[in-house]
């Protein structure tokens, strides 16, 4: 049969094959099967593997074989989805009173991995003057990769009431200028924290937000700011934070008969993007459940995550995703809002995304059934069945949380091995 | 017959009387609802030093346990929280973490990156009091204290490293010329006793001069010492540490762990507990299990518990480099120990009332009437569950405890699922 055929030939063939298999049996380092894959980026929203080689996204596809992966973890009633974005947090932690370089914020990985949170936005704990000191404290040091909004005050965000900054410090240009410098890290400009009512703060910050080329991410604590008078200087694309509060410095987006105020749903026609920013009164159901049945849905889970929210009824992001599951939103527009669109709020479309290439940032995720309960800012609960729960966290390829060692071997099977 | 009716039909001294104990039993309702400020009903109470295991409720009043006794009436309570069919227990204490968290990214663990924020692990996990094992020596204990301690919501209690700068390195610990038995007695008898519970020994790599060193300290402070015994080559030997230089109420930790070339074994290579080991335990000397990053494994724990070597204290050895591995948390580790044939109570009482007796806090780690009400709620989970050890091994298990409810010094500082919350819908508008 092979007669006429020649024989180098038949070896090089031959070769050939046994290359490939060599090299994809190698190409492989972990190989999630089965689970349910929500991508939004990639409109994938079904059963299918999941290939990891070299810190990247090497392949999803449905039936990768097995044999061609050094490390098999089995999803087989799970959710695989990208690692999720927090978009609001402070972990600009320190040894200083207050939050910037201070013990009110936290450090990121005590809380990420856990929640199936792999990269988080801080949100102007710093400005132009100690962005440096927080880059190597923290961000520097941190296996969560952490990216953050420029405060326009240049200490950044120095105390946990509002104060009157040294508005003579604030300088748009220098601002702009250190974005651009760290355009891997920072993602935007914030404003918050400001008693006046003179509007050139806000108006700064929106200089230096055009002038990077960057959003402007609007916190809290703008007592004197009317809220249309905030969205309406906003532009499409930039973040209005906090949105479901019910304190007295801001005017809540429900009106008392329930109804999600007009200009309100205007801005969010024109293109403002709505964060939930949780933390310890930023969220009450008395605003999110109407605002949600009104069609005022959050575009990213913010937890604000500080030591003043993390043991209240926020807890971590899963949890706060997890009260949106319960009030109807169905799951992979959770996880589109806690990945994807997060990714995309910031700009950042390398992230929040399962595509071939990108870095193996990656959340296995179980929807636990069972009776929950969830706690707002004005201390109510609303009950549910549902509830997400981090079982796998990769970071850039690694393992960096297994809640229950899906991953790990049998110890008596490992030491066996490890002994004969 | 209606209160009007009895006024008017009655006169003189009967209505004067009828009136003194009404007023009376009005009088007495009212003092007991503004006694209790917060009831647990329906709960199964654990309380290893009061011997309790069984279904009570659990008064709290003044940030202090006011009653613990079967069927108390709701009604006398502000506020009342139901936890039938889940476990009431003391507060957890861990014995075994590293909380001096700063900014000194030259340090290891004082003052330094490796440290964590207290509050950030024990509610949520049901911890109340944490014992920090030597992250602070008698030089840097005063910056711990206003760093850490008097910040944080968790009671931080402190072990002191017998090197005056703690955990600054594993270089700075080898300093014998920094290991001041008076300095360390000192701090912890003349400064801080409150909070100063023991001395730490760790990370060295000479011989018995350290532990010796902290010994003499402990003498002289009257407080136990905790030794990791685990970076010597070759190993010095646990027997002689056991029998020739600690002293009863002396701690072992890192009881599980496996570095054999560095740190001499519980459990030898034909998975036998070491005789000595039980002579040791009895001679009472404690083990403790310090979880850690690198300091528990399933080969080591396992044929221990089968073979009836229990550790006095249930511990995680809290720091970044322990929390998203096999560690996790407090209530992870205790879960453990709960699948691999420890039962609840004993579980519990490792991690209550043993502990406070370990560090000399009979105030702590119970529920008796007047001690502070520091009280975690515990929901045990059946179903399928995973435990590592930080060899990356697993043994599958079928339940898990999870915090559900915890209080300190009265206060609620953590509600999984808002079992003492009212409904969004009924809030105040």
């Amino acid at each position: 049969m092979f007669k006429g055929f020649p024989k180098y030939l038949l070896v090089l063939i031959l070769l050939f094959f046994y290359n490939t298999t060599a090299i994809f049996a190698q190409e492989i380092d972990i190989l999630i099967k089965n689970g349910h894959v929500i991508d939004k980026k990639n409109k994938i929203d079904s059963k299918m593997d999941v290939a990891i080689a070299n810190g990247k996204i090497l392949e999803v596809a449905t039936n990768i074989p097995s044999d061609s992966a050094k490390k098999v973890i089995d999803a087989n009633g799970m959710y695989v989805t990208p690692g999720l974005i927090d978009i609001h947090t402070h972990v600009f932690v320190g040894s200083e009173p207050g939050f910037a370089n201070g013990f009110s914020s936290v450090s990121p990985d005590d809380f990420t991995f856990r929640s199936g949170v792999t990269t988080v936005v801080d949100a102007g704990t710093s400005g132009w003057e100690n962005f440096s000191v927080f880059k190597e404290q923290v961000i520097d040091r941190s296996q969560t990769r952490v990216l953050a909004f420029l405060n326009i005050f240049s200490r950044g965000f120095s105390s946990g009431t509002a104060i009157e900054p040294d508005l003579k410090n604030i300088d748009p240009r220098i601002t702009a200028e250190v974005i651009r410098k760290y355009s891997d890290i920072i993602v935007g400009t914030r404003i918050g924290h400001y008693s006046g009512s003179d509007w050139s703060p806000f108006d700064q910050a929106l200089e230096a937000a055009s002038l990077s080329n960057t959003i402007l991410f609007v916190e809290c604590h703008l007592p004197e700011y009317t809220l249309e008078d905030q969205l309406n200087r906003m532009r499409p694309g930039d973040i209005i934070t906090h949105t479901y509060e019910n304190i007295s410095e801001r005017m809540p987006v429900v009106d008392k008969q329930g109804k999600v105020r007009p200009f309100v749903m205007e801005a969010l026609e024109r293109g403002v993007l709505f964060d939930v920013g949780h933390g310890g009164a930023g969220f009450w159901f008395n605003q999110a459940v109407p605002a949600f049945n009104q069609g005022l849905w959050p575009n990213s889970f913010g937890t604000d995550l500080h030591r003043f929210s993390m043991n209240s009824g926020m807890k971590d992001m899963l949890n706060v995703m997890s009260k949106y599951l319960n009030m109807g939103m169905p799951i992979e527009e959770v996880i589109s809002r806690a990945s994807w669109k997060a990714a995309k709020s910031i700009k950042r479309e390398d992230l929040g995304n399962l595509s071939k290439g990108s870095v193996a940032d990656i959340a296995v995720i179980r929807k636990r059934k069972g009776n929950f309960g969830f706690i707002d800012a004005g201390g109510g609960k609303l009950e549910g069945d549902q509830k997400l729960e981090a079982e796998l966290t990769i970071r850039a390829g690694k393992i960096v949380w297994d809640l229950n060692g899906m991953a790990a071997e049998n110890w008596e099977e490992k030491e066996s091995k490890n002994k004969s | 017959m209606n209160l009007f009716h009895i006024l008017k039909s009655t006169s003189g001294n009967v209505l004067n009387l009828t009136l003194t104990f009404i007023i009376g039993v009005m009088s007495i309702s009212i003092i007991q609802a503004q006694e209790i400020d917060l009831l647990l009903k329906g709960g199964r109470v654990i309380d290893p030093k009061n011997n309790i295991d069984s279904e009570m409720d659990v008064a709290i009043a003044d940030g202090k346990i006011f009653r613990v006794a079967a069927n108390i009436p709701a009604n006398t309570a502000t506020k009342v929280v139901d936890v039938s069919g889940l476990y009431v227990t003391p507060g957890i204490i861990d014995m075994h973490v590293h909380v001096f968290q700063g900014t000194d990214t030259d340090s290891y663990i004082a003052n330094g990156p490796t440290s964590v924020l207290a509050d950030a692990f024990t509610f949520r996990a049901g911890v109340t009091t944490v014992v920090d094992a030597g992250s602070s020596g008698w030089r840097n204990f005063r910056l711990f204290k206003k760093q850490s301690i008097d910040r944080s919501q968790t009671r931080i209690l402190a072990m002191l490293n017998i090197a005056g700068t703690g955990m600054y390195g594993r270089f700075e610990e080898q300093n014998v010329d920094d290991m001041n038995p008076v300095m360390t007695a000192h701090m912890i008898n003349r400064l801080f006793p409150d909070i100063l519970v023991g001395i730490k020994a760790s990370h060295y790599w000479g011989d018995f001069t350290q532990v010796d060193r902290a010994v003499e300290a402990g003498e002289l402070a009257d407080v136990p010492v905790m030794v990791d015994f685990g970076e010597h080559q070759p190993p010095n030997s646990i027997e002689s540490l056991f029998m020739e230089h600690l002293r009863p109420g002396d701690i072992f930790t890192h009881t599980f762990s496996y570095g054999p070339s560095n740190r001499e074994t519980v459990v030898d290579e034909n998975d036998n507990v070491k005789p000595f080991i039980f002579e040791a335990q009895k001679r009472g000397i404690i083990f403790d299990v310090g979880h850690g990053g690198g300091a528990f494994t399933w080969r080591q724990a396992i044929p221990s518990i089968e073979q009836g070597f229990k550790p006095n204290v249930i511990s995680t050895d809290l720091h970044t480099e322990s929390m998203n591995r096999g560690m996790k948390d407090m209530s992870n580790v205790m879960s453990k120990f709960l699948n691999i044939g420890l039962t609840l109570g004993e579980v519990i009482q490792r991690s209550t009332w043993n502990p406070a007796n370990v560090i000399q806090r009979p105030d702590l780690g119970h529920l008796s009437v007047g001690s502070e009400a520091d009280v975690a709620v515990f929901n045990l989970k059946k179903g399928d569950f995973g435990f590592v050890d930080i060899r990356r091994t697993k043994i599958n298990g079928s339940q898990k405890l999870e915090a559900e409810l915890t209080i300190r010094a009265g206060d609620i500082v953590w509600d999984l699922n808002g079992i003492s919350r009212i409904d969004w819908n009924e809030e105040p508008k």
